[in-house]
């Protein structure tokens, strides 16, 4: 046989030398065969395994061919039967071919007759193989048809973006949920005409395709306000649908929601302008000052240039701080500021910075007390930053504070954190101040602090280095009595921004 | 001589700016705050306000000057800004913004002299 795999057959016969000679004749020929001597064995035997072809005996003492066929087709319908008979007649042959046989053998034959009927019956075999193969076939491709559209459905239903499709008459016929919630309609017909309804700036991309009725393979894109006050910002994107000739068969829209990224640019753009405005002011300052001495029609007495070069100082010095201040949160925000984790005494930190501020210190009389409790454990971060945190809070507390006041700084531990606890006898701060002190740039005005100045980039500044050590901290302030800065420092867990050398 | 009333926080930019307009002649008061700022007006009549847009918020010069129109106080304004490009709000002269000239930080006397000399003017001339 030329098929690669080899033909099942079955015979079933009572006759025991026919049952052995045509299996033999057969095996020769390159079938598998297997043989039954009665119709119980036989139907045990079809009915088991799926044969190519059955041939059997119409006549059997226990059970007749036909019902053997019957019971054999029962199960695998696909079988294809042949009826030996040696009482061959118009009659049985009619019969079997109507419960199904596919022909008949008269008995006896020959094996030129046998083998022309088992190629045949073969080739029928090989027929029905077929056509159940492409059936099945054509069935799994619908089947995937149809799941390949309600999972695309699915996926298309399911993704944020707002997806919304018209023909080229600007007719709605695809969308998805998240496009009837950013466009805020209740439903969309299908087939209905929404250019009308649609905010006039996603309706121009779509007219973009629309009125050239041209399918150029290119995208419009557009930022939109679809609710006013930056409440909700989506970024539209228009792009054509092409029908297989490349005619324009209609335009999809996306939307996608950018309300938080034009949120982030609104605060940019606002801290680049406070930027602007902070760093001016000291500039107008002093050129104020400037155009006082070159403007000849002013009389400047000695005391007054004196008191105005002075004055320029303290505002160049303070634009100085500024830039320096901005740059380090630059450079936090940015985090190319690679923490050197190790073992630091913050004791040790605080005694030094005062020792820096000496000079203020007597200036105003201060009395600094720093009480450590007994047994504090080192905290592991980075000296630089610790060291930037206690100055910053140390020099607020000098700056803040009254004449012959009083600065407690106060070190601790609870559970696992270490606290550090700045209190000052200073001008305090009133409610509303308090809620703005972390703000860049604010700084409390009232007449107690235009005589001081500063950045407005101390506390935030602060702020910033104990977040990034997953800290917190807690400010307790009355105003004209003084303010309290309460920090709690992570002993071991939760540094972020660990460098490779830690423990160095 | 006219009386010139200045509010803006900067203390240096109200001394600078009050020692060229005394250099000038004119009498000058002067407050640091809106509040207080309201209060000199009220106190002094002035014939000329100079105010800083950006004092405690970023706009309550701007407030400050609607709250004297509505008060039928009629002075000419002249509005000190340093912002008002970077923050996108392109003040112009007009009913919305009562004020009648601005005035961009830094300020140059010449120029602040010409726009108060100009408005007071303008004004009837004092």
């Amino acid at each position: 046989m030329e098929n690669s795999h080899c033909p099942k057959i079955l015979i079933v016969d009572d006759e025991k030398g026919l049952r052995i000679g045509t299996k033999r004749l057969l095996e020769g020929e390159g079938y598998f065969v297997e043989t039954a001597e009665n119709g119980y064995d036989g139907i045990k035997l079809g009915t088991t395994t799926e044969f190519d072809l059955a041939i059997i005996d119409l006549k059997m003492p226990d059970i007749d061919g036909i019902q053997v066929m019957k019971e054999i087709l029962k199960v695998y319908p696909d079988s294809v039967c042949l009826i030996a008979t040696g009482y061959a007649s118009y009659e049985t042959a009619i019969e079997a071919i109507k419960f199904g046989a596919f022909s008949y053998i008269p008995k006896p034959f020959t094996p030129e007759e046998l083998f022309q009927k088992l190629s045949q019956g073969y080739s029928r075999r090989e027929l029905i193989l077929e056509k159940k193969k492409w059936k099945q076939e054509r069935e799994e491709r619908l089947l995937e048809v149809a799941f390949e559209k309600s999972r695309l459905n699915t996926i298309i239903n399911s993704i944020t973006d707002g997806l919304l499709v018209v023909n080229k008459n600007g007719e709605a016929v695809l969308f998805n949920p998240s496009a009837l919630k950013y466009l805020s309609f209740d439903q969309i017909k299908i087939e209905e005409n929404i250019m009308d309804k649609l905010h006039p700036q996603i309706a121009d991309l779509i007219n973009k395709f629309l009125s050239s009725q041209k399918c150029e393979q290119k995208s419009f894109s557009s930022e939109v306000e679809l609710k006013p006050n930056r409440e909700f910002y989506v970024e539209a994107t228009s792009s054509p649908v092409a029908n297989p000739d490349g005619t324009l068969a209609g335009v999809v829209v996306v939307m996608k929601d950018i309300t938080e990224l034009k949120k982030i640019e609104f605060l940019k753009s606002q801290f680049v302008s406070m930027v602007s405005h902070e760093l001016k002011a000291p500039i107008a300052a002093v050129y104020g000052y400037l155009k006082l001495f070159s403007d000849i029609s002013i009389h400047l007495s000695e005391e007054q240039k004196l008191n105005y070069l002075n004055r320029s100082q303290i505002r160049l010095d303070g634009l100085l701080k500024m830039v320096n201040d901005l740059l380090d949160i630059s450079r936090m925000e940015l985090r190319t500021v690679n923490k050197e984790i190790k073992e630091i005494d913050l004791y040790v930190i605080i005694k030094s910075i005062i020792e820096l501020f000496q000079i203020e210190i007597k200036k105003k009389n201060i009395s600094v007390n720093v009480n450590s409790s007994e047994v504090l454990p080192c905290l592991l971060a980075d000296q630089d930053e610790i060291s930037r945190l206690c100055t910053n809070l140390i020099s607020n507390s000098i700056k803040y504070n009254r004449q012959d006041g009083s600065i407690d700084i106060i070190l601790s531990s609870s559970g696992n954190y270490i606290i550090l606890e700045v209190k000052d006898t200073g001008i305090g701060l009133k409610p509303a101040e308090k809620a703005k002190l972390f703000q860049e740039f604010f700084r409390a005005k009232n007449e107690k602090t235009k005589d001081i100045s500063g950045t407005g980039l101390g506390l935030s500044i602060v702020k910033r280095i104990v977040d990034s050590y997953s800290g917190k901290m807690e400010v307790e302030s009355e105003f004209n009595i003084g303010t309290s800065f309460k920090i709690f420092l992570p002993l071991r867990n939760g540094i972020k921004n660990k460098k490779q050398n830690a423990g160095n | 001589m006219a009386k010139i009333a200045i509010i803006d926080d900067d203390p240096d930019i109200l001394d600078a700016s009050s020692l060229v307009l005394t250099s000038k002649g004119y009498e000058v008061v002067t407050a640091t705050n809106p509040d207080d700022g309201y209060k000199i007006v009220k106190e002094n009549s002035p014939d000329l306000i100079i105010l800083d847009v950006m004092m405690n918020e970023p706009d309550d010069g701007f407030f400050l000057a609607q709250k004297f129109r509505k008060e039928k106080i009629s002075s000419p304004i002249i509005m000190y800004t340093s912002v008002s490009k970077s923050l996108g709000m392109d003040f112009g002269v007009n009913e919305l913004v009562p004020v009648d000239e601005f005035v961009e930080k830094p300020i140059s006397p010449e120029q602040l002299i010409e726009k108060v000399e100009k408005l007071l003017h303008a004004k009837g001339g004092v």
